[in-house]
């Protein structure tokens, strides 16, 4: 801003043709440069595809896909075989059963076979849950008075199955995938409790109406995204995806947009221009404004993919937010945030190779920081205050206010106050930079 | 346009020693004025100090005309400076380079157009015009560079070894050019290790060695008064023959 700001008293000087040609010049070098026209075109599109579809498959994997499932069952009883129908109704997994297999056969067939999870059900099972039943039967018989045997208290071994896993396999997929197992053989465990407390009590009516009732799931649980909107938006890998890395391709333009201030800066036109009646203002304002654009345009490329070809393609179409006015200024101010960040680095960087590897490595960091990859609140409570400081995290608060709320002004009146602040101290060290060189 | 150089000293941030001490010189309309002098000597600092790009520590450096200094605007519109590097924008093509340079020198649209058009006749790239110069030989690239200086027609031009590691058909062709605007009434102040050349083209030289001016005025004055037979004995005589290789 302050660069805008300073720019505006050299505007009087600075007549329309100048500023036409320097656009122009800005223009034809970016039209020039082929890789990094490439780079903040064709590298995103790329990489939110790959991303949503990796992600989008992940979900599926969890939701839709059938887990496979190597199964061992050498129980001697009923209940290993009960519980295997019960997975296998679920219709979350896909089994394998090899009886044939001990359970120090398990981790040869993970190792060698590329199986990625076994479950070994011990020839005891049944009468492991048998037994704890029988002891919360007793239990029940003792508290309500009734006669019972006091050695069915004594549970002499927990019944237990064995769930062997690849470790290549995420640690909360395994545990989610333990939790579904330990829910149906809860199931299985309460129906032989109630089996186990109708014989004791001597109950001559079946049991199974209740034990329908009661192993049946009678609560149900309807999620709801919070959002102010009434459409009804979903949050699904698009929703989350397209904005995150349209903006990490915005703020890598510093690879192109940083190594160009650079260039200009340490060739010789720039010491020619130092002799003219010209200010290097214009320089820089020109490339402000044709990089501005730039990001638009991506903003506006990657956005319509999403819109129009994720949908063909299998995965889900992007929801544009209603708010057009909100989203012209968050788009903008990301824009102008990411464009200042590259010139701030274009205008300290001494050479090209500086202001690569700096910028790029800069916008990793400032990605990782801001949740491109992983969201903020999984971070620990340090990592949390660390990166309100990228600048990519409040771009990323706005679009998801946007995209997946629905938020209003109101909600973005904090988004918008960081990145006009952010500008204004990279605007403000674009400056004292260039003041520092005697360039303005 | 007359330029005073007055009592001129410059250092470098960081140096103990300064690069120009106590630098008087005058040029004036018509001069073809040579800067001369070994590595180190002073001649790019005083090329950079005259064009502006640089500040004097301390002395003067006055620019006027019909004895009214001019302001920094109208000095910056009356010059035309030429570095030693390239200095255009290779990604694009000659024409493209003298729309945006001429641009910044207020130049019209037209004004450019038909200029750039002569400017390439003359310097034998009409026929590139259209094309990238990052193809172009270091010749075509030192014809450009020069035509960039010149296209708003300025009063001086300030030519930093202008002929540096050209052919000799390019060398002897920006020599010729050179002299057409100097008969045309464009003075012209020149650095350069070319001794030949330079006795080919100027009328005044200063001869420049550890930031001081040795010696300055014609060469046959100096000659006379040094008793020697041509600017290279001078130059031997004056500065000596010791290496004068220099670090970056």
């Amino acid at each position: 801003m302050l660069t805008a700001i300073k720019l505006c008293k050299h505007i009087r000087k600075v007549n329309i043709h100048k500023l036409t040609a320097s656009l122009k010049k800005e223009f034809l070098l970016l039209w020039s440069d082929k890789a990094g026209l490439s780079l903040m075109f064709a590298m995103p599109l790329l990489l939110v595809f790959v991303i949503t579809v990796i992600q989008d498959s992940a979900l599926k994997v969890a939701s839709e896909n059938r887990v496979a499932l190597l199964v061992a069952n050498h129980d001697r009883g009923s209940s290993g075989e009960v519980l295997l129908d019960k997975l296998q109704a679920s219709g979350l997994f896909e089994l394998s059963v090899q009886n044939e297999l001990e359970e120090r056969d398990l981790n040869g067939e993970l190792l060698s076979k590329g199986r990625l999870m076994a479950l070994y059900i011990p020839e005891t099972f049944t009468e492991g849950l048998e037994k704890s039943a029988r002891e919360v039967s007793t239990l029940m018989l003792r508290d309500l008075g009734m006669d019972y045997d006091p050695k069915a208290l004594v549970l002499p071994v927990k019944p237990s199955v064995s769930f062997y896993f690849d470790p290549v396999l995420q640690e909360n997929f395994t545990y989610s995938i333990q939790s579904i197992i330990r829910a149906y053989m809860t199931n299985v465990e309460t129906s032989l409790v109630i089996d186990r407390l109708y014989a004791d009590t001597e109950i001559e009516v079946s049991p199974d109406l209740l034990k329908e009732k009661m192993l049946s799931n009678r609560v149900s649980i309807n999620a709801f995204a919070a959002s102010r909107g009434k459409s009804g938006l979903q949050p699904n890998s698009t929703q989350h995806n397209v904005p995150a890395w349209t903006i990490f391709a915005m703020f890598f333009m510093v690879v192109s947009l940083g190594a160009n201030v650079v260039k200009e800066r340490i060739n010789g036109s720039f010491l020619r221009l130092k002799t003219m009646p010209t200010s290097f203002f214009l320089v820089i304002f020109s490339k402000m404004l044709v990089y501005v654009v730039v990001a638009v345009l991506q903003v506006a490329l990657i956005f319509s993919i999403g819109v129009y070809v994720f949908g063909r393609i299998g995965l889900h179409p992007l929801t544009i937010p209603a708010h057009y006015g909100a989203f012209a200024m968050v788009v903008l101010l990301s824009s102008l945030a990411a464009v200042s960040y590259a010139l701030l680095i274009g205008v300290f960087a001494k050479s090209n190779e500086q202001a690569n590897a700096f910028g790029a490595i800069s916008i990793v960091l400032f990605a990782a920081l801001g949740g491109i990859w992983v969201p903020t609140f999984v971070m620990p409570d340090f990592m949390q205050v660390i990166s309100k400081f990228s600048p990519l995290q409040w771009c990323l608060q706005g679009f998801y206010i946007l995209f997946l709320k629905e938020g209003s002004w109101d909600d973005l009146k904090w988004v918008i106050l960081y990145l006009l602040l952010f500008v204004g101290v990279c605007q403000l060290g674009i400056y004292l930079k260039l003041r520092a060189e005697k360039l303005v | 346009m007359d330029i005073g150089i007055h009592g001129v000293c410059y250092r470098y941030p960081n140096e103990v020693e300064d690069t120009l001490q106590n630098i008087n010189l005058r040029i004036e309309p018509g001069d073809i004025f040579g800067l001369l002098g070994p590595n180190g000597a002073g001649k790019t600092t005083l090329i950079s100090l005259l064009v502006g790009l640089i500040v004097p520590m301390e002395g003067i450096i006055a620019y006027s005309r019909d004895s009214q200094v001019l302001t920094t605007a109208a000095m910056r519109s009356s010059i035309g400076y030429v570095p030693q590097e390239y200095a255009f924008y290779p990604e694009l093509t000659p024409r493209q380079n003298f729309a945006y340079f001429g641009a910044m020198y207020n130049l019209s649209a037209s004004d450019i157009a038909q200029r750039s058009e002569e400017l390439m006749e003359v310097l034998g790239l009409a026929q590139v015009q259209d094309k990238r110069m990052s193809t172009f030989s270091g010749g075509m690239k030192r014809r450009v560079n020069l035509a960039i200086g010149i296209l708003h027609r300025p009063d001086v031009l300030f030519l930093d070894e202008p002929t540096v590691g050209v052919d000799v058909q390019s060398k002897y062709a920006i020599v010729r050019f050179l002299k057409g605007l100097n008969r045309n009434g464009m003075a012209i102040v020149y650095t350069s290790h070319h001794l030949a050349e330079a006795e080919e083209l100027c009328n005044r030289i200063a001869l420049l060695d550890h930031g001081k001016v040795i010696v300055q005025g014609t060469l046959s004055r100096l000659l006379a008064e040094h008793g020697q037979r041509d600017l290279q004995s001078l130059f031997l005589a004056l500065t000596g023959d010791a290496y004068r290789d220099q670090t970056l």
